[in-house]
């Protein structure tokens, strides 16, 4: 299938959301050749400096090195004025992270999360192979197709690994991610002589477990640096459930909030308080966030895990598990008659437009 | 030897399997399935015995170096990008990956297969035409910046036809084919500094024709980027020459008075950079002295109120408060005092840019700021 480099091709319907530092948007529109839903990213290049547009062209260019289903392609990218947009599939339950914030505060069921885990782990193994580290897992760039398979996204923070056989570490660290770094395993951070390699990203999907769990990331109200530090040590971010509860000194849960007379806080955190989350479960995010590389599993072997062995059940029906939430699709979609352009005239600032009005004289 | 799974197979054996599948991909027969398996089946044997992979190192230089002999008589990197369009979507990446390593091989100080393309430069225009096709374009792309880092081959792609259909390939309205061509567009004509003059010097005409229509494109960012690395060029002290010659003519210097009130800040913010140049030179000739001249009280204006929101950027606001104090002092033409003078302009006002030009190509290695 082409996909066409000009707004003419698309119809929007409607803005979903917001990305890149809230400096793009992400449109639903129809691609009209082919009577799809497609997803457009659109960013206003002229608010971007050098350094972002670079690292816009580079997620760019890594989406369009990778082919697996798992992965979030770029079907096309073109400009228009000062307008980028990139074009992608519809992921129609958006991002896990919108999923979480919108219908499942408390965090998702523990099936949904091993279906999900399932497809970035399958993402991950592609990428390793490939010879890079993703470096940004989290429930931000996991989107979730209608259908309800995962696709990984949020590839601008990627990095080769030095092709040179077994013995690959990198030490780069990467740039604006301060947002990130509650993700970012301990070897990473720690930036010593002995690096970090592709299972840095096993701890972040580890990490990402707990996010997907517990409706929160973990170190959320941690300072940076105690976050560091406490990694550095070995603590392990835990699933929060019953049996983790009265270990777990977590400012965001701290016992005082049981107290708390709010009685909805109170019954929100009795939810928390009273589920349990399997064993292997528990045991699975562990493994992950093993301080000791060498334990830390790859992702190859991360799914012979029996966390995801209830997947095998037959009849699981994922979009019936994610109700509340209704992806976007054909059927409860409208178009807006204008084109991807149209909507974006409003976004203009049309104030710092201060010509000098005078003509120059030849 | 491992004792256990297959036993493997030698380059010569790898490398013939490859050209046997290449062949059959390349007649496009009834088999051209089974040929395309093959094909990539067999780079990737060769990429793992270049780069080695998870289980195993990479081989010995004696390997290596059979492997290049092998690609060498066998015409194979030629015939691998020929076909490149064919290969499946993870073979063609594999093409890119093995290309770059056995171009970066070294034996002392020489490079064999950089010598080896200099003999066969068909190589480097086919891989040039790569970016007219979707498909392939980024993965030539790749090769083809690989092949920039020698002076060598970059000078046999400057000096050939083909390069001029860089200036269409940076515009095409695929953005992500249009930045990568740019990249290497501009390593091109930025990384080896000696070639990169001569070339501008010998081509200046036919060059610049063709910039200006990349300044005066309507793809805002092939504009904002060429307008940039217009001030690049023009600010390295190897380019002095065509520095020279592009600050006398004066619808270069109309251009950029006009670019600095465009509507975008970016690009109003590269023409400054071009603009101060015009300014500075030392020796203007007539027309430009001219058109400085007639517009001093309103380039005056115009710089006191331009971007005044930089206050940080000290650089900038230095350079500003030179050019405005400059314009103010501009006297009018004597035409003797030229005459008599040095007809070379002295570089010294121009390199006080050039040595301070943001680049900001250097940010990578920021420290770590936790926030």
């Amino acid at each position: 299938m082409l996909y066409e480099t000009s707004s003419k091709y698309y119809v929007t319907c409607s803005v979903m959301n917001n990305c890149f530092f809230d400096k793009g948007k992400v449109l639903l529109a129809r691609h009209k050749t082919s009577r799809t839903l497609v997803a457009i990213k659109h960013f206003n290049l002229e608010e971007f400096t050098q350094e972002q547009y670079d690292l816009i062209m580079e997620e760019i260019f890594f989406m369009r090195q990778l082919k697996h289903p798992n992965i979030l392609p770029c079907l096309t990218s073109y400009v228009i004025n000062f307008d980028l947009y990139v074009v992608s599939p519809l992921m129609g339950f958006t991002s896990c992270h919108d999923l979480i914030s919108a219908h499942f505060q408390d965090g998702l069921s523990e099936i949904i999360i091993s279906f999900f885990l399932r497809d970035v782990l399958r993402a991950l193994d592609y990428i390793h192979s490939k010879g890079y580290i993703h470096r940004s897992v989290k429930a931000r760039h996991i989107l979730v197709h209608a259908d309800g398979h995962a696709c990984l996204s949020g590839f601008r923070y990627m990095y080769s690994l030095p092709k040179c056989g077994s013995l690959n570490k990198v030490h780069h660290f990467p740039l604006h991610t301060s947002h990130n770094l509650n993700w970012f395993s301990p070897e990473l951070l720690e930036q010593n002589i002995e690096g970090y390699d592709e299972k840095s990203d096993i701890y972040s999907v580890g990490v990402t477990a707990c996010e997907l769990a517990n409706g929160i990331v973990p170190f959320a109200d941690t300072s940076t640096t105690s976050m560091l530090t406490e990694k550095v040590r070995g603590v392990i971010p835990q699933l929060i459930d019953c049996t983790t509860w009265f270990l777990h000194d977590d400012d965001q849960y701290s016992k005082d909030e049981i107290c708390y007379s709010n009685e909805n806080i109170e019954n929100e955190n009795q939810k928390i308080i009273s589920r349990k989350f399997s064993n292997s479960f528990h045991a699975f995010v562990e493994l992950c966030c093993c301080r000791n590389i060498s334990i830390r599993p790859l992702p190859k072997q991360l799914l012979n895990h029996s966390f995801f062995k209830p997947i095998r059940r037959i009849g699981i029906n994922l979009q019936e598990l994610l109700q509340p939430a209704v992806p976007y699709t054909e059927t409860n979609t409208t178009e807006l008659h204008e084109d991807v352009a149209v909507i974006n005239d409003l976004s203009y600032d049309f104030d710092d437009i201060n010509i000098y009005p005078e003509e120059w004289d030849f | 030897m491992p004792l256990f799974g297959k036993s493997q197979k030698s380059p010569t054996e790898v490398v013939k399997a490859l050209k046997e599948a290449l062949t059959a991909l390349e007649r496009g027969d009834k088999k051209s399935d089974k040929a395309q398996e093959d094909v990539s089946k067999n780079l990737l044997l060769i990429k793992n015995m270049l780069y080695g992979n998870s289980e195993s190192e990479p081989q010995t230089d004696i390997v290596v170096a059979q492997v290049a002999q092998e690609f060498y008589n066998n015409n194979l990197l030629y015939s691998l990008i020929c076909n490149l369009n064919k290969i499946d979507f993870e073979g063609k990446k594999d093409v890119a990956q093995v290309f770059n390593n056995i171009l970066r091989r070294q034996i002392g100080t020489r490079s064999p297969t950089v010598e080896y393309i200099c003999t066969k430069p068909e190589i480097l225009f086919t891989l040039v035409c790569g970016y007219e096709l979707q498909e392939i374009a980024l993965n030539c792309g790749s090769m083809l910046r690989e092949c920039a880092r020698y002076e060598a081959l970059a000078k046999i792609l400057l000096n050939s036809e083909d390069f001029f259909n860089f200036f269409r390939y940076v515009e095409v309205s695929t953005f992500d084919i249009a930045s990568d061509a740019f990249s290497t567009f501009k390593e091109l004509l930025t990384r080896h500094k000696i070639i990169c003059s001569e070339f501008l010097e010998q081509n200046y005409e036919k060059v610049f024709k063709h910039y200006q229509r990349l300044l005066n494109s309507e793809n805002y960012v092939t504009r904002r980027q060429s307008l940039k690395l217009l001030g690049e060029l023009l600010l390295d002290r190897h380019n002095f020459t065509v520095m020279t010659r592009y600050i006398s003519n004066p619808d270069n210097l109309k251009l950029m008075m006009n670019m600095l009130k465009e509507k975008s800040r970016n690009i109003q913010f590269e023409a400054f950079h071009v603009f101060k140049v015009f300014v500075a030179n030392p020796n203007k000739p007539k027309p430009i002295l001219d058109i400085l001249l007639r517009n001093q009280e309103k380039l005056v204006d115009f710089l006191s109120r331009f971007h005044t929101d930089r206050s940080e950027d000290e650089q900038f606001n230095d350079e500003k408060a030179y050019l405005i104090k400059q314009i103010k002092e501009l006297k009018p033409f004597l035409s003797s005092s030229t005459v008599t003078g040095t007809s070379v302009a002295s570089p010294a006002n121009i390199n006080t840019f050039s040595t301070s030009y943001r680049s900001i190509d250097n940010v990578n290695d920021k420290p770590i700021i936790f926030d």
